[in-house]
């Protein structure tokens, strides 16, 4: 990553690697974009951002923007470095080219990432905000990039204070729309649970062995659709191996092996507010409170 | 709250679900089960589903030809189809799962246990499987076939459970074979339980067609006689008849082609919005459409057929010299015409229509040519400099959309060149499309007909086809008359060209 850089700079490169890729004499690389992707990425959560940022370039090609707050650097500076990540279109000449930009936010840069990153956002195409983690609430990080985003994507399963950030999460709502990779992951279990209908019509007791963002969601859910007190019983697990409701085995879903890549994709299909979502996670706020 | 209340009770927990439409248990029977299409498109297709979970969970297959084969040869045969013609890497656990529903019946429908073989065997499946007695009867096989099998099995079909039935093309020979066999059908199916198959109304890119048109409001308020010139529709292949004699010598191009996906794809391209897209709202504007076709007369309509020539610098034989082919065929393999669509909308903007084997590539594509700028303030240095808009839908190969606009080349002065503004499938959506039969085999198990052809479009088709082709008895055209490798014969080009304009460049 070049220390030092401007948006300007990032820019001129990105204009001189998408000439540079194509061969001399060949067809020009097409740049496609369905959107522009934020990505917020403390150091922590780098490698994984990585891994899925690989996977999914394909199937939605976009501009990826990488914010890598440092904000314990002393240097007041951006560093940056430009990546096209091209893939060949099967029977055609040339190949169709997605922007990444990683940008590290050095020292109080950190504090104003939405100046960085509103001149490199693609005109009238949505922009979806990666956030890794947990939300910084009431950080000026997190209220300038939800001001510019149209989606916040999350992963409550990442976060380690889940219970307590699940009960300031619904101050969000009324901002941005918000999807939750965890959500997305119990969905099957709440298909299973919905079959079960109209006998768990009065259940009293949730039982999950699972990691405590999905079990969480799950028991938010049921107490927000049923409109009743929950008792949950949690077993932390990897991911959810058992659904119990009164005592009786929820039937386990077909299991469905989808990548991180794919589950961000997903995410970045939805445009409209979750309601449904924003219930439960009202409801856990509710048991806090 | 009395009990039965409290049954009829909205699901609370199934709010906000988005739950993946997913068909009912069902059994599917292919008749023709030994034929090309099964092996090529339909086992692959059926794959596909199982791959991405889209089949439902209780679900069998019953093959059904008159080649002598066990379960095992049958699951084995079609095993290699899919290893050879599937769209995704074979999966031996995705397999074995499929491959257990899996049935094969040999039998001939001319003896009178074959279709009771075929109930039998489904009423195992629905048995051993949970099938539910739901059914769906693909006929795979030759029109003559059709109606023996439609009959027999209508008198078979289950009390319980639904039945469907899809039929290959082509529906009929002509407007009285495709009256006749409406009719019989329909002695024994509601027209809501027949699925005329097009695939090509399965592609994607025909789909989009529709959201192109519909979902964006730069194209709909110009997507008439004002602003455009006219429109092409090409349906170029390179492939000859691939062995197929029996076939293509009784149907020639205009029954093989025009009569189904070309007349389709000047619906879509045609038709007035619907006010939602359910398969009636959709199927009623399509019919608007056929019913205000022109007819054509003898000058519009042009019929070739190949002769010796190169493809790919591969030199192959005429049409004449296709094994199983008669020496003196008669039989178009090219036809081109120009059609009018006479309503409000579209009055007097033809639409140009072409569709031939042995060109020199395979190419589909739907062509909006607009009208030129009525008054470029440029000195131009020729008048091809500013070319008209074309908006070119692609449906294959290329899958995509791509806009000719008229752009200044850099540096002095103020030249003009044509560039193209592209949006391929391939570049920004880069999950594999499916293939057209995945969609239209899951749409025909969970009951959604809007991408299949009713009976009164098939008739509309069939009689303008009908009227095509009449003046055909009367005269002999002097055949080969283009050599493969080429664009068709030079009176396609006149057709085109007396009207001041030309095809496509390609």
């Amino acid at each position: 990553m070049t220390e030092g850089v401007t948006i300007r700079q990032i820019e001129q490169e990105l204009g001189r690697l998408r000439h540079a890729a194509a061969a001399p004499g060949s067809a020009p690389n097409l740049r496609t974009s369905v959107m522009t992707h934020l990505a917020w990425v403390p150091e922590r959560w780098v490698d994984a951002a990585t891994d899925t940022l690989a996977g999914m370039g394909e199937r939605h090609p976009s501009r990826t923007i990488l914010l890598l707050p440092r904000p314990d650097d002393p240097r007041d500076a951006l560093d940056g470095e430009v990546d096209l990540r091209c893939f060949v279109r099967t029977g055609e000449q040339g190949q169709v080219c997605s922007e990444v930009i990683s940008l590290g936010l050095c020292g109080p840069r950190a504090k104003a990432p939405g100046s960085v990153a509103m001149p490199l956002l693609i005109p009238d195409l949505p922009v979806f905000l990666r956030w890794r983690g947990e939300p910084w609430f009431g950080d000026p990080a997190l209220d300038q990039l939800t001001e510019i985003a149209d989606r916040l994507v999350l992963d409550s399963d990442e976060w380690g204070e889940c219970d307590a950030t699940m009960t300031q999460l619904p101050e969000l709502f009324d901002r941005i729309a918000i999807s939750d990779i965890a959500w997305a992951k119990v969905q099957p279990w709440r298909e299973a649970c919905a079959e079960l209908w109209p006998e768990i019509g009065e259940a009293d007791s949730l039982r999950v062995a699972g990691p405590r963002g999905e079990t969480l969601l799950l028991w938010g859910w049921l107490r927000a659709r049923l409109r009743r007190e929950l008792e949950l019983e949690h077993e932390p697990a990897g991911e959810v191996e058992l659904v119990a409701i009164d005592g009786e085995d929820v039937p386990a879903p077909r299991a469905k092996r989808t990548s991180s890549s794919d589950l961000l994709s997903d995410q970045l299909e939805i445009f409209v507010r979750d309601r449904i979502y924003e219930e439960a996670v009202s409801a856990l706020a509710t048991v806090s409170a | 709250m009395s009990i039965s209340e409290k049954v009829e009770a909205p699901n609370p927990l199934e709010e906000g679900l988005r739950r993946r439409r997913s068909p009912e248990p069902c059994a599917l029977t292919i008749f023709g089960a030994s034929g090309d299409l099964t092996q090529r498109k339909l086992f692959p297709a059926l794959y596909a589903l199982a791959v991405r979970d889209l089949l439902p969970p209780k679900f069998g297959v019953v093959g059904v030809a008159r080649t002598e084969m066990t379960d095992e040869a049958f699951r084995e045969k079609m095993k290699q189809a899919i290893q050879d013609h599937a769209r995704d890497e074979f999966r031996q656990d995705v397999w074995d799962e499929f491959a257990e529903s899996i049935r094969y019946v040999a039998t001939d429908f001319a003896d009178q246990g074959g279709e009771e073989h075929v109930v039998q065997c489904l009423n195992e499946l629905d048995e051993k499987f949970g099938t539910a007695s739901n059914r769906i009867y693909y006929l795979a096989v030759p029109p003559s076939a059709i109606e023996t099998i439609v009959v027999e099995m209508g008198k078979r079909r289950a009390t319980d459970g639904w039945t469907r039935v899809i039929v290959e093309k082509p529906f009929g020979y002509d407007l009285e074979t495709a009256k006749h066999l409406n009719e019989v059908v329909h002695r024994h199916f509601a027209e809501e339980e027949i699925f005329r198959i097009d695939h090509y109304l399965g592609k994607e890119t025909v789909q989009n067609m529709l959201v192109l048109r519909f979902a964006n409001g730069i194209f709909e308020p110009i997507w008439n006689r004002q602003f455009i010139d006219h429109v092409q529709i090409t349906v170029a292949e390179s492939l000859g008849i691939e062995g197929r004699a029996d076939y293509y010598e009784s149907a020639g191009a205009v029954r093989d082609i025009v009569q189904n996906h070309l007349l389709q794809l000047v619906a879509l391209t045609a038709m007035e919005p619907p006010i939602d897209f359910t398969a009636e709202s959709v199927r009623n504007e399509k019919v608007k459409v056929l019913k205000a076709l022109h007819t054509p007369g003898p000058k519009h309509v042009v019929r070739g057929q190949y002769g010796p020539g190169y493809i790919e610098g591969e030199e192959v034989a005429g049409y004449r010299e296709e094994p199983d082919v008669a020496p003196d065929s008669m039989t178009e393999t090219y036809v081109a015409a120009k059609l009018y669509v006479d309503n409000w909308r579209w009055a007097d903007t033809p639409f140009y229509i072409r569709t031939g084997k042995r060109l020199p590539r395979r190419e589909t594509t739907i062509a909006i040519q607009f009208k030129r700028a009525p008054h470029p303030p440029f000195e131009l240095d020729s008048d091809d400099a500013l070319r008209p808009n074309v908006l070119l839908v692609h449906i294959q190969p290329d899958e995509g959309v791509s806009l000719a606009v008229g752009a200044k080349v850099p540096g002095q002065g103020m030249s003009i060149r044509t560039v193209h503004m592209d949006f391929l499938y391939g570049g920004s959506f880069r999950t594999g499309l499916p293939e057209a039969y995945e969609r239209l085999i899951l749409d025909c198990m969970l009951g959604d007909a809007t991408l299949f052809t009713r009976s009164d479009e098939v008739e509309e088709q069939w009689a303008l086809v009908d009227s095509m082709v009449a003046p055909w008895k009367r005269d002999r055209p002097n055949f080969p008359n283009y050599a493969a490798g080429t664009w068709g014969p030079v009176a396609a080009d006149e057709l085109i060209h007396r009207d001041g304009r030309s095809w496509r460049r390609h």
